[in-house]
């Protein structure tokens, strides 16, 4: 048997697992529970180490089945501190038109992460360190004064901006088009504001550069998000000025549950002036997560790219369909396929990418 | 009133575009112009197939990772003889050199630092990057000259504010065009170090030279080990300085600052040994 028929069979058959039986990490999650990000991060702008909450939803909340001896287990290791991980492995099938297919399997990523609580409620240290693959690269360290989960706070060192919807899938368009996700992380200051419904960042940073290029700018970005129970609105903006040109980035996000359902939308409009004459450049997402039942999630995605918005008839598009299994606390199943579509002369724009991914976390 | 817009243009017309009037990477049909063409081992090709379609849906822009801009105006002046900011020790492209070019370590995957890219997949098929390799072992050489932009300096290693703990060799002065080396002396670029209580900043005596097969990168060899301290990058902007059409280097930008008298501008200042 080939590989591509095995792994076509191995596919087929975690569907049929999945379908059947009962479900549900990321901001779609937020949506169907109406949370902030701060209710299951350390992190007030999500991602990375779950606090004690999180733990609880990943073990009971989440999954198919809770296992009862994991009681114990609240993600410290003493009491001030506190760690967690995520791992990602995936194998993947891509093909795009003239352009043999690609099969292969990958360690996506390792990611360990820490967080000391000096005092607690008042100063903190984080770090988020990617361990594999390849060698150790620290993507956020950072020292945290002040309360993240109610008030004023100020952040200090090299962690990821705030804007729009932290998705977990960090080539989306719209993660991919202002330049802000959680591959990119920046160094500089951040103050926020946790309040009620009200979640706001201000950020200043280096550009994003380092090493040989240059390097002289900065960076300010701004969030503000409104959260409701059923529904919630953010805006960002992000200001970046070096030797390469200004950009200026603005996006609107929203979220929204119906029954089973939560509802994902994004818009960001980029003017980047690093470009000849400058440039504009737009991006959409919607998203429909439907929790089918405890530890099954259905996630539809329909993205939409315009690369510039001076050339007529250069739209891409992005589709797709991805199941998420959470059979036990802490692992996570997912398959997934997407398909590209662009300009008809472009192999790239019109890929097709299906995978299947174990997602281990604690 | 921008994101309305934005918005309003991405939901009526949510689907691809037809390409009408594109070349293949989505940019008006010039005339006389052919799009990328068939893959082949040079700068143009490989520009046309690979980074503009592939690689500058992140890396272009004033936000792009790393700073390192792929652009068609950009990528050239950013990869040949630049050290990759992820593992400064190794350059992005060293001409004549495939396995020692971090941007190849970087498409097969075993870079000592972060993800294969391009980020997420679908990977360069290994005739792709094979392609890649061949430019990069004959030399790297540099695209077909196309009415240039301005004469200008893109970037400097070591770059401003970097503390080393050992001597950088060499130091290198990226520009866009290639430069003119029978008229550079030892003036048009030299490193000072800052001496405590003195306000002058002596001279480091150094030799001046280009990157093998990238006249476009200036190298400045201080001719003894740079001991722990301060240092800064001078350039002169002189009759010496010009790239090989006799132009001088574009106004410094605004954030290299002058070094006392005009025409000196300082392009980079660093520290060796452990920051104050």
């Amino acid at each position: 048997m080939s590989l591509s028929k095995f792994m076509g069979c191995a596919v087929a058959l975690i569907a049929v697992i999945l379908w059947p039986h009962p479900a549900s990490s990321e901001p779609y999650l937020a949506v169907q529970e109406g949370y902030k990000c701060n209710i299951c991060h350390v992190n007030p702008t999500g991602g990375g180490l779950r606090n004690s909450f999180g733990i609880m939803y990943a073990k009971v909340l989440l999954p198919a089945q809770t296992v009862t001896d994991l009681d114990a287990w609240t993600g410290k290791v003493i009491n001030a501190v506190r760690i967690g991980g995520d791992l990602r492995a995936e194998w993947s099938n891509s093909s795009a038109p003239n352009t043999p297919s690609q099969q292969q399997f990958a360690l996506e990523q390792f990611r360990l992460y820490a967080d000391v609580a000096v005092i607690p409620d008042r100063l903190g240290l984080y770090i988020d360190e990617q361990v594999a693959p390849n060698s150790s690269q620290n993507m956020e360290a950072y020292v945290r004064y002040g309360n993240s989960n109610d008030g004023l706070y100020f952040k200090g060192g090299q962690f990821y901006l705030p804007f729009g919807w932290r998705l977990q899938d960090q080539t989306a368009f719209v993660r991919e088009l202002s330049g802000i996700s959680m591959t990119t992380p920046e160094q500089g200051l951040e103050m926020g504001y946790e309040h009620s419904a009200w979640s706001a960042q201000l950020d200043l940073t280096n550009v994003p550069a380092s090493g040989a290029a240059a390097k002289a700018g900065h960076q300010i970005t701004g969030q503000a998000v409104y959260v409701q129970p059923v529904w919630r609105l953010g805006a960002a903006t992000s200001l970046t000025q070096s030797d390469a040109g200004n950009r200026r980035v603005a996006g609107l996000f929203a979220g929204l549950r119906t029954g089973p359902i939560g509802w994902l939308g994004e818009i960001d409009a980029v003017r980047d002036d690093s470009f000849a004459g400058g440039r504009s450049l737009a991006a959409g997402l919607i998203e429909a997560d439907w929790r089918i039942r405890r530890g099954y999630n259905l996630k539809l995605t329909a993205e939409s790219y315009d690369p510039d918005r001076a050339v007529a008839q250069d739209q891409q598009a992005r589709y797709s369909v991805v199941y998420e299994f959470t059979p036990i606390p802490f692992m996570q199943l997912r398959a997934g396929y997407r398909r590209y579509r662009g300009i008809p002369q472009s192999n790239v724009e019109n890929q097709r990418l299906s995978f299947i991914e174990l997602h281990g976390y604690f | 009133m921008v994101l309305c817009t934005a918005a309003a243009s991405l939901l009526i017309g949510g689907c691809a575009g037809n390409g009408q009037g594109l070349d293949a990477n989505g940019q008006p049909l010039m005339p006389g112009g052919a799009g990328g063409g068939p893959l082949t081992a040079d700068f143009d090709s490989i520009q046309a197939n690979v980074f503009t379609p592939i690689c500058t849906v992140c890396h272009a822009g004033a936000d792009a990772p790393h700073g390192l801009r792929l652009d068609a105006a950009d990528s050239y002046g950013l990869l040949v003889g630049v050290p990759s900011a992820e593992v400064p020790s190794l350059l992005r492209v060293k001409a004549g050199d495939p396995d020692n070019s971090y941007l190849i370590q970087k498409l097969e995957g075993h870079a000592a630092v972060g993800a294969r890219m391009p980020l997420g997949g679908p990977y360069l098929s290994n005739d792709v990057i094979a392609v890649i390799r061949q430019w990069i072992t004959a030399g790297a050489l540099p695209p077909t000259p196309n009415a240039p932009a301005a004469f200008t300096l893109l970037a400097v290693a070591p770059a401003a504010g970097e503390v080393l703990v050992e001597s950088p060799a060499p130091i290198m002065i990226a520009f866009n065009h290639e430069l003119d080396m029978t008229r550079i002396d030892p003036e048009s670029v030299r490193l000072e170090r800052r001496v405590e209580a003195e306000a002058q900043m002596p001279w480091l005596p150094s030799r001046i030279g280009v990157t093998p097969g990238n006249a476009r990168t200036l190298l400045l060899w201080p001719l003894e080990p740079l001991s722990d301290g301060h240092y800064r990058v001078v350039m002169r902007v002189s009759p010496a300085l010009t790239d090989i059409a006799g132009e001088a280097p574009r106004a410094a930008a605004p954030a290299f600052e002058a070094a006392g008298d005009s025409p000196d501008v300082v392009i980079s200042t660093f520290v060796i040994g452990t920051a104050p």
